[in-house]
């Protein structure tokens, strides 16, 4: 077993609603090794979309513990937590979010803003990144100008841009077709096997999950079920 | 890329409606900053007038009821010595019009011995003085009236009288002053006025008013008490007071014009902070999304609330100049010379009206940005990606 990238410790999540407390996660208790590509499955209103936020520092357990990497995510503060999510965690939405008067390779530069760095240095990392994804020849495209797969390849791109060791993935192909879905879970591939991205992602579908090394089978804020299997060729596969 | 950039490039997002607020700030900025202009020249004309010195005596029921002449000498009396007062002038109004056009002008006649005194500002050279006190139909314009109707130095120039008897008097333009406080005024010499009053058997000898240039603001004071004291209960009771004070009231005859200025602008700067306050209130609904993954992505809350602000400030600045630029230009360059109210004929827009606009424009889209801007601090990035999900 390799070292614990993600680990969660009897986490539990408690939404409250006009005085009524609504239990998201219950004493959850995970652990994450770096470089695998983990699948969070389970009906609308498990927690998939709670754990994920969880572990990328965008909301506090309740109770229990988050640690990611060497940070114990819920002894931080908001500011600290925005700071170290700049740094350590990529995020991919279903509709993308891109900034629509930007162009792709400016997308893509959105979160170096933060970082003390050249200009020539971040246009260089936003090339690299859209190479990665394919999208060198597009980088002065606006998101209008790009199909739907493009733009999730954009918001990929802005999502390695700052090299983070963990991508965290809510419904990625959602709201794309089987073909271009392909495309994208292949590039979540290659990303883990080629540049040891941990990936958590979250998904409905049965064949977007076989492309992880294990899946999670969550339904009323417990762990159901945990399947280990080979990871999916298609990392080798073309991400075009 | 800056962040500058990204907000010039969010002011394109919704093309048509940040034209659209620009306008809706630009059209009423260019109203405030006039607004603002001729509030600014009633000051700078009672400043002006505070300098100089000047009480202002007449009738305590109403301007146009008269007073008799003697009282200038009675006024006279009250300082022998002339360690108070410097010179006493009469004048009385004429309310002259050239003929064919609907307007009288500032039109008054006045004692040809002490105007000069009393009125010193207007600059006359002996020569004019001169002039003045030899030619009986002298005539002394400032630039409204002489922009107005292409008056020379030395015409001829004929007014009819709106008041009875309805006198139509020629006079001599011997000076076009140039001061700018005191531009809407036809002056000259009553006893033309009396003498052609005679003539057709009209009331003689009186005036609406005696202007009184006195040493110090000390002798100001205390004439003006023993004036109205002197008068108090008889036909002819005074109210004496400061030129500020009679400008005002003069122009508050009128309707407080000024005041009603200031009210407008005021109404304009809300009218325009609750457009742009709504702009920017709907431009931050629709991207609270994109802001929650800015967030996301490690935007500090401060810096988002930082960049609503500054794209309500930039938005308030572009309308501001687009209105405040071209009006401040066109009256520079065709100031409003047609313009009559009690001592303003024209209307320039001063650096300073520019720089309170520019500056009421600056605060006006830091109001407006501030609630969307703290909702987007406030905004929980968990939230609002929930909603999308």
């Amino acid at each position: 077993m390799g070292a614990a990238a993600i680990e969660l410790t009897d986490v539990r999540k408690v939404y409250r609603k006009n005085r009524i407390e609504i239990p998201v996660l219950e004493g959850l208790d995970l652990r994450i090794e770096s470089g695998t590509f983990v699948v969070l499955m389970g009906p609308s209103g498990s927690g998939k979309s709670t754990l994920l936020h969880l572990i990328g520092g965008l909301d506090q357990p309740t109770s229990g513990r988050v640690r990611v990497g060497d940070y114990h995510l819920e002894e931080m503060t908001e500011r600290e937590l925005t700071t170290w999510r700049s740094r350590h965690v990529g995020f991919i939405f279903q509709m993308y979010h891109l900034v629509p008067v930007l162009t792709a390779a400016q997308n893509v530069e959105l979160p170096l803003l933060l970082f003390r760095m050249s200009a020539a240095e971040r246009r260089e990392r936003v090339r690299t990144a859209l190479s990665v994804v394919g999208l060198e020849d597009r980088m002065d495209h606006r998101p209008n100008q790009l199909s739907g797969g493009q733009e999730q390849r954009v918001a990929i791109a802005r999502a390695i841009v700052t090299d983070p060791e963990v991508i965290l993935a809510d419904e990625p192909t959602g709201d794309l077709d089987a073909q271009t879905s392909e495309g994208i879970l292949n590039l979540l591939n290659l990303l883990n096997t080629d540049f040891g991205k941990t990936i958590l992602m979250v998904t409905h579908d049965p064949k977007a999950a076989a492309h992880g090394q294990r899946t999670l089978h969550l339904d009323k804020g417990v762990l159901e079920r945990d399947t280990m299997h080979a990871p999916r060729a298609a990392a080798a596969a073309s991400v075009n | 890329m800056t962040i500058t950039y990204v907000l010039m490039q969010n002011l394109r997002r919704n093309r048509l409606r940040t034209a659209l607020t620009a306008i809706a700030f630009a059209l009423p900025m260019a109203v405030f900053v006039s607004a603002i202009s001729f509030v600014a020249m009633f000051v700078r004309i009672a400043q002006a007038n505070e300098k100089e010195l000047r009480l202002g005596v007449h009738h305590r029921t109403t301007l146009t009821n008269y007073l008799p002449d003697g009282l200038r000498r009675k006024i006279e009396g009250l300082d022998p010595q002339r360690t108070r007062l410097s010179a006493v002038c009469g004048m009385r109004w004429f309310g002259g019009r050239v003929p064919e056009t609907p307007n009288a002008l500032t039109s008054l006649a006045a004692d040809a011995d002490t105007f000069p005194i009393v009125y010193s500002e207007l600059d006359l050279t002996p020569e004019d003085t001169a002039l003045w006190q030899r030619d009986k139909r002298a005539a002394i314009v400032g630039m409204g009236p002489a922009e107005t109707y292409h008056w020379k130095v030395g015409q001829r120039v004929v007014l009819e009288s709106t008041v009875p008897p309805y006198l139509s008097l020629d006079f001599n333009i011997i000076k076009i002053s140039d001061n700018e406080m005191r531009t809407n005024f036809f002056y000259f010499r009553r006893d033309y006025l009396e003498d052609s009053l005679k003539e057709v058997n009209a009331d003689g000898a009186r005036c609406n008013i005696f202007w009184i240039k006195c040493q110090s603001a000390e002798a100001m004071r205390s004439l003006q008490e023993e004036i109205d004291r002197m008068t108090a209960n008889t036909p002819d009771e005074t109210k004496t007071e400061d030129e500020n004070a009679f400008v005002a009231n003069f122009t508050q005859a009128l309707g407080d014009i000024p005041g009603l200025m200031q009210v407008m602008a005021a109404v304009v700067v809300f009218i325009i902070a609750l457009v742009a306050g709504n702009t920017m209130m709907m431009s931050f609904r629709e991207r609270t999304r994109e802001l929650a993954v800015f967030k996301a992505i490690g935007f500090q809350a401060p810096r988002v609330f930082s960049i609503i602000m500054a794209e309500s400030v930039m938005l308030a600045t572009i309308g501001s100049l687009l209105g405040v630029v071209p009006t401040a230009t066109f009256l520079l360059f065709f100031p409003i010379t047609m313009f009559r109210f009690g001592p303003i004929s024209r209307i320039e827009v001063s650096p300073l009206a520019v720089v309170v606009s520019l500056t009421i424009a600056l605060l006006v889209g830091l109001l407006a940005g501030v609630w969307p801007a703290y909702q987007a601090m406030r905004l929980r990035t968990v939230d609002a990606l929930r909603r999308v999900a």
